[in-house]
């Protein structure tokens, strides 16, 4: 047996012979500034299985947040593409769901009317029964029923976030995207809802891209680590391959002796081969 | 070495709304050094940034002082300079005109040249030199928090307060930012005490570490010391086996107050059912493959069987759970290694002597010393070329593993040693570390050995990154491994319970000790509630490493094996004597009299059945054939050629007492 952890080269493909849900190919994004064009990413080669939970991790300024944003669709790639089962993505869709940081919500609305209101963007043709019952479960399964009809204002981070990922997971995508959901979250609430995030992937198999700046988040959390180099002309570093068994809870991961090595890859990734100083920012 | 800040028996009271009161910290001593870091971690609501406010004067307690140099803290003042979270920056200002205001309130009289090169120096010392005229929006985060600190240095404060001030900060950005911090408190010699809720954080930076327990009535929960050399670096810190042990040790603490306060949130009823006093019963154990009783009285249905129809095995990650499971009452029973109930008893584990008494030795053997492969590639295979590897090594710290100071892998490891002239504490350095992390040092290096359970020696051995210099066989054939462990007041209380709960684990013993039912542990005990790990590494052979086949590795049952014994609990309270873990007790015959529930164990094998099993053993001789003589502990222990300082006192256990219900 060995514990030696799996590296896969930066192109490598997931595991399984089945074509990806998502696939990367070559691609680059430059921005234009007054000082010229500024390329933001560059040579950009992944494949994400259905189902998966990847999570993407970097320096400010790596260029994260811009890979994702090609897969929502809010940025199109200036070389190369993304495809979501085979096509290529142009634009934002149901059927590829975002969660910020800032949670996003309507303030004025209550968590019930924040779900409820994608819900009728979405499918305005559904009965409003059914409009209901779909809002309902989905606030249930974050644990939100007893807040539902509570002032988006009224209520604490760690519950805004829970109806924002009620809100995207009510659309029922096939890709949800997470922008650092947790970063503004106390340890306590943040580890709680890392927790049910893993509950409700586990039901719902939808496909996870998350970006981080939290080694232990993604060890907890992901099958594969996506490490990304320094910016300009950012690209994949290294892909760790996180293979402990699910379900998974946080003493078990600290009982393997992997745990201690790939923590310390991803550390000297970040640290010491593709350390970063922020005065540049 | 000097103290600074003198924190003496601090409480403070918030008055609620409704009326009533809040008792946020209570009973709070801190004597911190010039020179010293020291990081308060604990829960939200824990009062540490409460702490943080009465040593800056921000607020004042409402019982006891906070002094600094001998005076009385009574407001806040340029000697005690507070970085906060959220920067505080006037942000009309540029980053020189902030840190010029500052010094022109603390020090108005300095003369315009002094003034600009203290300014130059101090956005100098943050690495801030070419931003000096930006203002604080055109800057990033951690670059805005740099401003901050250069601020509160500039007007040389005694002490240098930080509430979470990386907190706002991606987990990133933060790193930079403890490097600088680190570098400048190392440069400067600054005295400074951090809030923060960051493991790593609290490591890396501190000298010592204070952990705060949840309030209401917050108190200090233990203090640790942070070994490492400065000056440290993030990545190479990383390797040193102290930094995963003392990162363990404090997520174990935080978890636990989390674990307690969800526990004491839920009702906890005592059943009554069967003619026994307690049916509901939370176990403990730690996954080992010495845990096999407990897992086949679970799976057997054997606790049912008598009477036990509500037992919970509740998995502990280490043996401080277990300890502090008893301690706290959050656990009735608990598989234990042999030593903890002498330890306990004598009040080892830093608190009050805990009398806890142990009616079954559920396991013998399975323990093992492993070295590192690379010191059998440099021709080590022996404890006299060990001996000799550290005659000629002795620059390098050599660091070995050991579980807990109340195992029997410690002392037999100590033993061992001493036994071969390597004193254990002089010649090598003990530590305590969890087993998934010995596994990770042993591979990089940073440890030579270690003595553990199985199954994590035979993995250490399967993955090629030690070898077996000596294996159970070869130290103490037939020694006590775990024991079953309930605290005294409880086993009065509940005196059928303890019967029932020792048939049912020594009918478990006799079940695990026959060697056709060896697969069905290891694939039973491969399952994620117990072991979690691959069945193919969980063994129960009678090979072993030094090829005495004869003895099987764990003994769970025979003539012998389970009867509690008092010459080996004695032998124990000798060797935690001999290394200073507790006094040797003067009245050791009563606490041998009260550890041992032979009674309890006669009445269980009695009642299954069992008689034969209650043979006396042999009498104690170790590898180096030194006789134990159980007349005469004190001769014994002056007589062996290694020992530390030990002394010899009466320990005070009371009458015995049971549990008020």
């Amino acid at each position: 047996m060995s514990f030696i952890p799996t590296l896969s080269p930066p192109d490598s493909t997931a595991p399984g012979s089945r074509p990806p849900l998502l696939r990367f190919t070559e691609l680059g994004k430059v921005y234009p500034t007054p000082r010229g064009p500024y390329p933001v990413l560059e040579n950009v080669n992944l494949e994400v299985q259905q189902g998966e939970f990847v999570c993407v991790i970097g320096h400010s300024g790596c260029g994260k947040s811009t890979l994702l944003n090609m897969v929502s669709g809010f940025a199109t790639p200036t070389s190369g593409q993304v495809l979501l089962n085979g096509q290529p993505i142009l634009k934002p869709g149901p059927d590829r769901m975002v969660v910020f940081q800032g949670y996003a919500l309507l303030p004025w609305l209550t968590a019930y009317e924040n779900v409820h209101l994608a819900i009728d963007s979405v499918k305005p043709t559904l009965p409003e029964r059914e409009k209901r019952e779909i809002a309902l479960e989905h606030l249930a399964m974050v644990g939100l029923t007893a807040a539902a009809d509570k002032k988006i204002t009224q209520i604490s981070g760690g519950m805004k976030q829970r109806v924002a990922i009620a809100r995207a997971l009510a659309i029922r995508p096939e890709v949800l995207i997470l922008d650092e959901p947790f970063g503004a979250l106390d340890a306590i609430t943040k580890e709680e809802l890392q927790e049910e995030l893993l509950g409700i992937w586990n039901t719902q198999k939808c496909t996870v891209l998350m970006i981080t700046h939290d080694i232990d988040e993604a060890l907890f959390l992901a099958d594969r680590l996506v490490m990304m180099t320094n910016g300009p002309a950012a690209g994949i570093g290294e892909v760790l391959c996180i293979d402990f068994p699910r379900p998974r809870s946080r003493e078990d991961i600290m009982e393997d002796p992997r745990y201690y090595e790939l923590r310390n890859q991803a550390l000297d990734f970040l640290y010491h081969r593709f350390a970063h100083d922020e005065d540049e920012a | 070495m000097t103290t600074l800040v003198d924190v003496q028996d601090i409480e403070k009271n918030f008055p609620l709304t409704g009326g009533g009161n809040y008792l946020a910290l209570k009973g709070i001593d801190l004597q911190i050094r010039k020179g010293e870091f020291i990081s308060l971690i604990g829960h939200s609501g824990c009062g540490k940034s409460t702490l943080l406010n009465m040593i800056a004067g921000l607020d004042l307690p409402t019982g006891g002082t906070v002094l600094i140099d001998g005076e009385q803290v009574r407001r806040p003042g340029p000697d005690k300079m507070v970085v906060f979270q959220n920067y505080s920056l006037l942000p009309w200002l540029t980053v020189e005109e902030n840190i010029a205001l500052a010094i022109d309130e603390v020090m108005p009289g300095l003369a315009a040249e002094e003034r600009k090169a203290v300014i130059k120096e101090h956005i100098e010392m943050v690495g801030l030199g070419h931003a000096g005229h930006k203002l604080p929006r055109e800057l990033s985060g951690g670059m805005r928090q740099r401003v901050a600190i250069a601020r509160a240095l500039a007007i040389r404060p005694k002490l240098l307060l930080l509430d979470e001030p990386f907190g706002a900060l991606d987990a990133l950005t933060r790193g930079n930012l403890q490097e600088k911090l680190m570098q400048i408190c190392n440069e400067h010699q600054l005295t400074a005490v951090m809030v923060t809720h960051d493991v790593d954080e609290a490591v890396l930076l501190s000298d010592r570490i204070v952990m705060l327990t949840n309030g209401p009535g917050s108190r200090i929960g233990g203090i640790l010391e942070v070994d490492i050399p400065r000056p440290r670096q993030r990545m190479s810190v990383v390797h040193h086996p102290s930094y995963y042990s003392l990162r363990s040790e404090i997520i174990y603490f935080l978890n636990r107050q989390k674990r307690v306060k969800q526990w004491q949130a839920k009702p906890h009823k005592v059943l009554s059912r069967h003619g026994l006093e307690k049916v509901n019963l939370d176990l403990g154990f730690v996954p080992l493959a010495a845990c096999a009783p407990l897992a086949v009285a679970e799976a057997k249905g054997l606790f049912a069987k008598h009477g036990l129809d509500e037992v919970q095995l509740v998995r502990e990650t280490s043996w401080r759970g277990v300890t502090d499971g008893l301690v706290d009452g959050t656990l009735d029973a608990a598989q234990m290694p042999s030593g903890m109930p002498a330890w306990m008893t004598a009040g080892g584990h830093g608190g009050a002597p805990l009398p806890v008494v142990s009616s079954l030795t559920l396991s013998r053997n399975g323990n093992g010393i492993t070295l590192a492969k690379r010191l059998a590639d440099a021709g080590v295979h022996s404890v006299d070329d060990y001996r000799r590897w550290l005659q000629s090594h002795n620059r390098e710290p050599h660091t070995l593993g050991i579980v807990h100071p109340a195992s029997m892998h410690n002392l037999l490891l100590r033993y061992w040693l001493a036994a071969s002239a390597i004193d254990p504490d002089r010649d090598v350095h003990l530590q305590t570390l969890p087993p998934a992390q010995m596994l990770a040092d042993l591979k990089d290096g940073s440890i030579d050995g270690f003595c553990i359970g199985a199954p994590w020696l035979d993995r250490a051995m399967a993955e090629g990154h030690g070898f077996t210099v000596a294996g159970d066989l070869a130290i103490w054939p037939g020694h006590p491994g775990k024991v079953l462990g309930v605290r005294e007041d409880w086993a009065l209380a509940y005196p059928n319970t303890h019967i029932a709960l020792t048939k049912a684990l020594l009918e478990a013993c006799r079940y695990c000790a026959e060697p056709s039912h060896w697969p069905e542990l290891s694939e039973l005990l491969s399952e994620r509630r117990y072991l979690g790990m691959k069945k193919e590494v969980i063994w129960f052979s009678e090979s072993s490493a030094d090829g005495n086949a004869s003895v099987p590795h764990h003994l769970f049952f025979g003539p012998g094996v389970n009867r509690p014994s008092r010459s080996e609990h004695l032998w124990i309270l000798t060797q935690l004597a001999r290394w200073a873990e507790i006094p040797f007790p003067r009245n050791y015959v009563e606490i041998l009299e009260r550890i041992c529930s032979v009674g309890v164990y006669s009445t269980a094998a009695r009642e299954l059945g069992l008689e034969d099993v209650t043979y006396q053993r042999a009498a104690i001789e170790l590898f180096d054939g030194r006789p134990f003589n159980t007349e005469d502990p004190i001769s014994y222990l002056n007589a062996v050629s290694v020992h530390r300082d030990f002394s010899v006192a009466e320990i005070p256990i009371g009458a015995p007492r049971a549990l008020a219900s």
